[in-house]
């Protein structure tokens, strides 16, 4: 298999099955998580009906108070990383080019040195987030095979697709099939993995803030 | 002038190629092929004094683009002069020589020259049914490159076809044909893909070849390197569009007419290597993205099956057939587990046993 | 359309400069000692070095003009020229339809595309005697 054959296959053979798990593995996580539901709370609700729910989707995106000295780098770099790979995502020409293939939309992008250098930045984040990860001995402790499976799967896109841009260490159309197959392959994990958060962080959130309110946790 | 006779500058100045004009050609040509810029000096004094070198062109499964490509520039350009004046042994479509002629003219020349010649082959090669898909007098192209390729000093793959099988080995190759290098592995080859090459590049390589009798540095894919080193898209004057993401979305936007970038139109400069956007086409005159047209990768192993030519690069190669499919199993999925979900705390609730007064009082 | 239609910013010749016709001033300058010091004459190939318009402009400034100029009609024309310092040329090529294809530095007390060559000469004085021979 030569590079075109790779890169063909990537965009083709590879991209259909990549893209049918993940759409299979998301709507089965989705509708199996939602349609749970919850026993019936017999309990009066300690408070009148405020917006707990919505309010914690958004207080629970600021630090807590003091938080941010404490562990700033869980902070800063989780948001930097977070946020920096939204743009790389969402705002690269070409990514758009490929949403709109799929689903019809489209939205402006921005040029593509901003979006290289904000690629570096989210790939120096994101190794500071790792090597804070492996210092802190509670972090370390509290990490699992997933956690560092799930950011290898979140790393590999942003550094092959920053590379191949770069024209580093290989052709660009090899890179640019490595790139594509690393996509493909958080896409399949994604939806069995917590990196499933992406769907569920603000569902979970308002749930959690809605049983707080019936209990009468201040917003 | 006696002792010139057969020398390449003795049959150029026949054709009012002066020699300052053929040192002139040298020393762009070694400018064009990244080498030392003396080499052009030595270039011009060892093709000018070495004797005509052999050419035996072999066409197989081609369609004589490459040809065409070399030899039919509009006016008479030193890559055509330059081929004319090689001795080129054996060409089907330039000889005049026919039938049981041409083809002791081809015994002949490899004779004469046994392992001296320059191989050029144009072509893929049709292996299905031994080869039966492309004779030429009786025998298959695939007979005819095992007989002669053992005793040609080097080979060059003109075109896709006989550098990776070209259009030929799409898909579904009803023919079976391979690229030379996929028979031969025992001689050395340059690629020179291109649906059809550059022209300067087949001369640029014929000249390393005359000057330091070796092949010029090759790339993974068996390509010279100094062509085929960067990709069109770095070469590109178009390339600051892209950086700026001002794409044409259609062959008659704003956009086109503004010269933006043509990546969404589907152009295939980012993995094509190949020199079009600094030598161009025609003298010099133009080349496909500044005419208005994405390049379609034609010098890429298998560039006819990459996904089509019109669209972008980033896009799926083929539509996404299970997405669809997924997507229902996937809810299916859900739904059938969120049933068996409810059904097992059905049965939770069902065993469930009331607890009473009486009985935390026991 | 050609490419001036195109909306593309073009830098004036103050800006621009990459730092590299500097260190080709000092290339040019080394070899003409040579030149001077061994006789060793050099080439520097100006297309093979990453030069701005605004890097030759400066160049060309700096290199300034001299005596000679000689124009070359070879499949296009092509020009010779005499910077300000003896012996440090500056030819450049064009093709038949005006575009440039080659821009060199020749550090050398005469270009070797100028000079006639010993074969040429030896033809020309036979093709010259075989003339005389006829008129008699």
């Amino acid at each position: 298999m030569n590079e075109m054959q790779l890169l063909t296959w990537a965009r083709g053979t590879g991209l259909d099955f990549a893209v049918g798990i993940f759409l299979l593995g998301v709507l089965w996580r989705l509708i199996e998580i939602y349609s749970l539901g919850r026993k019936k709370d017999l309990s009066a609700a300690r408070q009148a009906a405020g917006a707990s729910g919505w309010h914690t989707i958004f207080r629970r995106s600021v630090p807590a108070e003091g938080m941010l000295k404490k562990s700033p780098v869980s902070y800063i770099g989780g948001y930097t990383f977070h946020i920096g790979l939204a743009i790389c995502v969402f705002l690269f020409a070409p990514h758009i080019k490929l949403i709109q293939s799929l689903t019809g939309l489209s939205w402006p992008g921005l040029p593509s040195q901003f979006v290289d250098l904000i690629a570096v930045v989210t790939i120096a984040a994101m190794v500071v987030v790792l090597v804070d990860r492996i210092n802190k001995p509670v972090k370390r402790y509290l990490s699992t095979f997933q956690d560092w499976f799930t950011w290898t799967l979140t790393f590999l896109p942003v550094l092959t697709g920053w590379m191949a841009v770069q024209h580093l260490l290989l052709p660009y159309t090899t890179m640019l099939a490595i790139h594509i197959l690393s996509v493909e392959l958080l896409l399949v994990f994604l939806p069995f993995t917590k990196l499933f958060h992406a769907f569920t962080v603000f569902g979970s959130r308002w749930y959690i803030g809605t049983v707080n309110g019936h209990k009468g946790v201040a917003v | 002038m006696r002792e010139q006779e057969g020398r390449l500058v003795a049959s150029l100045a026949q054709q009012g190629i002066s020699r300052r004009t053929f040192m002139k050609y040298c020393a762009t040509l070694a400018s064009m092929m990244a080498l030392p810029p003396s080499a052009g000096i030595a270039m011009a004094e060892a093709m000018a004094s070495s004797r005509r070198p052999s050419v035996i062109w072999l066409p197989f499964q081609e369609c004589t683009g490459c040809t065409e490509s070399i030899t039919r520039s509009h006016s008479p350009t030193l890559e055509g002069l330059i081929f004319d004046a090689i001795s080129l042994d054996y060409q089907e479509t330039l000889m005049a020589a026919a039938g049981h002629q041409a083809e002791e003219a081809l015994e002949k020349a490899i004779e004469d020259n046994k392992g001296k010649f320059v191989l050029i082959i144009d072509g893929s090669v049709a292996t299905g049914l031994d080869g039966a898909y492309s004779c030429i007098a009786g025998r298959s192209n695939l007979e005819l490159l095992k007989k002669v390729a053992p005793h040609a000093a080097a080979i060059v793959a003109m075109g896709s076809c006989a550098a990776y099988g070209g259009i030929p080995k799409a898909n579904p190759n009803p023919t079976a044909a391979v690229s030379v290098s996929d028979i031969i592995k025992d001689k050395p080859i340059v690629n020179i893909p291109g649906c059809p090459p550059i022209p300067v590049v087949m001369t640029g390589v014929l000249a390393h070849f005359l000057t330091f009798g070796s092949l010029p540095e090759l790339d993974k894919l068996g390509r010279p390197k100094a062509f085929y080193g960067e990709t069109i898209h770095d070469r590109c004057y178009r390339r600051p569009f892209y950086d700026q993401g001002k794409f044409a979305k259609t062959f008659d936007d704003d956009g086109a007419r503004n010269g933006w970038c043509l990546f969404e139109l589907g152009c295939k400069g980012p993995i094509t290597y190949n020199a079009c956007a600094t030598v161009k086409w025609n003298g010099g005159t133009s080349w496909p993205v500044e005419s208005g047209h994405g390049c379609l990768g034609c010098s890429e192993p298998d560039f006819w099956d990459g996904g089509g030519f019109y669209k972008a690069l980033s896009m799926p190669a083929n539509p996404l057939k299970l997405a669809a499919g997924a997507a229902v199993a996937g809810a299916a999925a859900g739904v059938a587990i969120s049933f068996a979900n409810r059904a097992k705390k059905g049965a939770a609730k069902a065993a469930h046993e009331t607890t009473t007064l009486a009985d935390l009082e026991k | 359309m050609g490419l001036e239609s195109i909306p593309v910013v073009t830098q004036s010749a103050s800006d621009g400069l990459t730092g590299n016709a500097a260190a080709v001033l000092r290339e040019i300058a080394a070899r003409l000692e040579s030149l001077a010091k061994e006789g060793q004459s050099g080439i520097i190939d100006l297309g093979a070095m990453p030069l701005s318009p605004a890097d030759k402009a400066w160049l060309a400034d700096k290199l300034g003009q001299g005596e000679v100029e000689i124009n070359l009609e070879l499949d296009g024309p092509s020009h010779v020229r005499e910077t300000r310092y003896a012996g440090v040329w500056w030819l450049l090529h064009h093709n038949p339809q005006g575009a440039v294809t080659g821009e060199f530095i020749e550090i050398t007390r005469i270009p070797e595309l100028v000079l006639a060559h010993p074969a040429d000469i030896i033809s020309g004085s036979e093709s010259l005697n075989f003339l005389i021979d006829d008129l008699c």
